[in-house]
């Protein structure tokens, strides 16, 4: 998962849509850099190096723990609608999934390892429900993604608080220890639960369902007109983002260890600016997943750098909104270069 | 709300002049309009059934005065989504509006009359803001207003330091909470802003060209229409009704809170959408959308008034929004309208 490989992936799935709609595609050196994770790349590094400049503890394996741990849920959250976005959709169910998984987690811990696995079973078959619900509503009865999925986010937050009316409980203790903890004193075991769903959607993106996801975002009657199955293209996305939701709920909880009906709704709006950061166009066809995990770690870090820097933790959102435009208009800017050439 | 007609949608006959499919369109847009009336009247009249004190004018009454706030807001919302945007920045909008409207004017300050137009002039910039976003730096809507909503409750939180001060000003609470001609002064204004609202969408010459930039934006810039100045004006015009309705909302609860915005944002595009308009814009009439917001309002008190537990009210209440879209899906209304011809 290096910059090379997704810059170099990134041109491949594209091709075929923008191919079937305006010729053959530039293929300029800037215009590739935004496809992939290149500018939001630099741009954590860079942040990066100035965290490590205040704070020289910031190497350390603990402290690197540490920002994983805080960066895993939106990381997720943000890999998750990066998929409905690409099929030019909206997913707002994001907030209510990942609030029901981290109640139910708090409110009928398993204990052990055992349990630990049935535990994230169980939020991937809560998030796979709810982002089927949300599949057949969009793809099969065409409602807009952004009602559509308004009504499922309403339902599951009354669930959650159905389940657990205020915040308390307690999550298992295997998950909050083992789950925010290090492997062999030095890998985040949060970073790797990430790197591994990195890992299995470029291998998705190699499928036939990766280029038809990317088809349909960019050019849906060409998509369909050429064989894709647009339904069922959609219907998979969905499933596959709240499956991806289900796991931003149990990394949460770890971190969390307790319950909260609200825990997901800040993660909603951060997951857009998660996915917009890292240069994935709203309107659908074109980014890449990794890029918006980079985008959330990003956001994350932004908040320790900020808080180091002894800026009041008032003006966070401030610094958060005013990156947020300035990366957008700086990718959309090396896009139009590109395109220009 | 039993006042709508079917003179907004008579105006859509022109705009959609040409499109072979136009007669099924209107019948659908009148249709759900009168749908979402019917569905009020019914459910307001139907909820005597579930308690007595229901269904009375009195609560009639209530329903206008809580549903005020949500009208204005997405009197706003429904321009901006019909020229084909989306303004998340609604909530922190109306929080800056009440929460200048205490700051600088107070319970009973002499200079109330220049001070509460200059806290719209304030809202009104943040608009301009963000549409100086979209339409200069073209930054997608919904990043652009996502990150100014972030932007400004940031600097609200630095401003009031966590704890908003002061006192609703004396005009706001005038507005709120008096009496005219024998009705609640909001209810009047309710009525009056109905009118002026729906005058402004469907009779002027602004809300034509708003129309045909939602439909066509090329169309509309070789039919000679101001595209740049129609582009801005919608989210100029919604920042101010935003600002209007936090200080109504300060008016009527004597007081700003950080977060007395926060929970208008989804139903504000709920309202826009459940009315009939499309979320892809160009569609749409502001009666439809009062019909929407309305509709949320009663169905709200309604469901507060049976004393059910919290959890389950939000459920209900996603499954209502839920089974309205699915009712006031256009397949469904023009497979209707071809059954009567």
């Amino acid at each position: 998962m290096s910059d090379i490989a997704t810059t170099s992936g990134g041109a491949a799935p594209s091709a075929a849509p923008s191919a079937a709609r305006s010729g053959p595609a530039p293929r300029h050196r800037l215009w590739r850099l935004t496809q992939g994770a290149g500018l939001i790349l630099g741009l954590y590094v860079l942040l990066y190096a100035l965290y490590a400049y205040q704070q020289p503890r910031a190497l350390d394996a603990y402290a690197i723990a540490a920002l994983m741990n805080n960066t895993a849920p939106l990381a997720l959250a943000a890999a998750g609608q990066t998929l409905v976005v690409l099929s030019r959709g909206f997913d707002l169910s994001i907030a209510g999934v990942i609030s029901l998984c981290n109640v139910v987690l708090a409110v009928y811990p398993l204990e052990g390892p055992g349990g630990a696995l049935l535990s994230m079973l169980l939020c991937l078959a809560i998030g796979g429900a709810v982002g089927a619900v949300n599949g057949w509503l969009v793809a099969y009865l065409r409602l807009q993604s952004i009602a559509a999925t308004l009504a499922t986010m309403i339902i599951c937050q009354g669930i959650a608080l159905v389940i657990l009316n205020a915040p308390g409980g307690y999550v298992s203790e295997w998950i909050a220890d083992e789950l925010t903890g290090r492997l062999w004193g030095a890998v985040p075991v949060s970073g790797l639960a990430v790197a591994a769903v990195v890992g299995l959607w470029l291998l998705v993106r190699r499928t036939d369902y990766g280029v038809a996801l990317y088809a349909i975002g960019a050019d849906e009657p060409a998509a369909a007109l050429s064989g894709v199955n647009v339904r069922r293209t959609r219907f998979i996305t969905f499933v596959g983002a709240g499956m991806l939701y289900g796991l931003a709920g149990l990394m949460l909880s770890a971190q969390t260890a307790t319950g909260n009906p609200n825990s997901g709704t800040p993660l909603l709006l951060l997951s857009f600016a998660a996915v917009a950061l890292g240069g994935t166009s709203l309107s659908g066809g074109r980014g890449g997943l990794f890029a918006s995990v980079v985008g959330a770690a990003t956001l994350t870090l932004l908040q320790k750098v900020l808080f180091s820097s002894g800026v009041s933790s008032f003006y966070t959102g401030l610094f958060q909104g005013v990156v947020l435009i300035v990366a957008v208009v700086f990718s959309g800017l090396l896009t139009r270069i590109g395109e220009r050439k | 709300m039993t006042a709508m007609n079917e003179n907004p949608t008579s105006q859509a006959r022109f705009q959609q002049s040409g499109d072979t499919r136009r007669s099924a369109r209107i019948s659908a847009e009148t249709v759900s309009t009168l749908a979402v009336a019917i569905l009020c009247v019914a459910l307001l009249v139907g909820a005597r059934f579930i308690s007595p004190s229901l269904g009375s004018w009195s609560q009639v009454e209530t329903v206008l005065v809580l549903g005020s706030f949500l009208v204005v807001l997405s009197f706003g919302q429904g321009l901006v989504i019909l020229t084909g945007g989306l303004d998340l920045s609604l909530p922190a909008v109306a929080t800056l509006g009440g929460i200048l409207a205490t700051n600088w004017v107070g319970a009973s300050d002499p200079g109330a009359w220049y001070l509460l137009p200059l806290v719209l002039l304030a809202c009104g910039c943040v608009g301009f803001l963000s549409a100086a976003g979209i339409v200069w730096l073209k930054v997608p809507p919904f990043i652009m207003t996502l990150a100014m909503s972030i932007i400004v409750s940031s600097l609200l939180l630095g401003y009031t330091k966590g704890t908003p001060r002061g006192a609703a000003p004396d005009a706001a609470v005038a507005l709120m909470k008096g009496h005219l001609l024998g009705l609640p002064a909001p209810v009047v204004f309710l009525v009056a802003f109905v009118v002026l609202g729906w005058l402004f969408q469907s009779r002027s010459i602004f809300g034509r060209y708003l129309y045909a930039i939602g439909t066509n934006v090329e169309a509309a810039r070789i039919a000679g229409a101001p595209v740049t100045a129609m582009r801005i004006l919608p989210y100029v015009i919604s920042a101010v009704s935003a600002g209007f309705a936090g200080l109504m909302l300060v008016g009527y609860s004597s007081g700003a809170t950080l977060r007395m915005g926060d929970s208008y944002l989804l139903p504000s595009i709920a309202a826009v959408v459940i009315g009939g308009s499309s979320i892809l814009g160009g569609r749409g009439t502001f009666l439809g959308t009062v019909g929407g917001a309305i509709l949320l309002t009663t169905l709200g008190t309604i469901i507060s008034a049976i004393g059910l537990e919290f959890g389950l009210r939000t459920i209900i209440e996603g499954a209502i929004v839920l089974v309205a879209l699915l009712l006031l899906r256009e397949e469904l209304f023009q497979k209707l309208g071809s059954l009567w011809r």
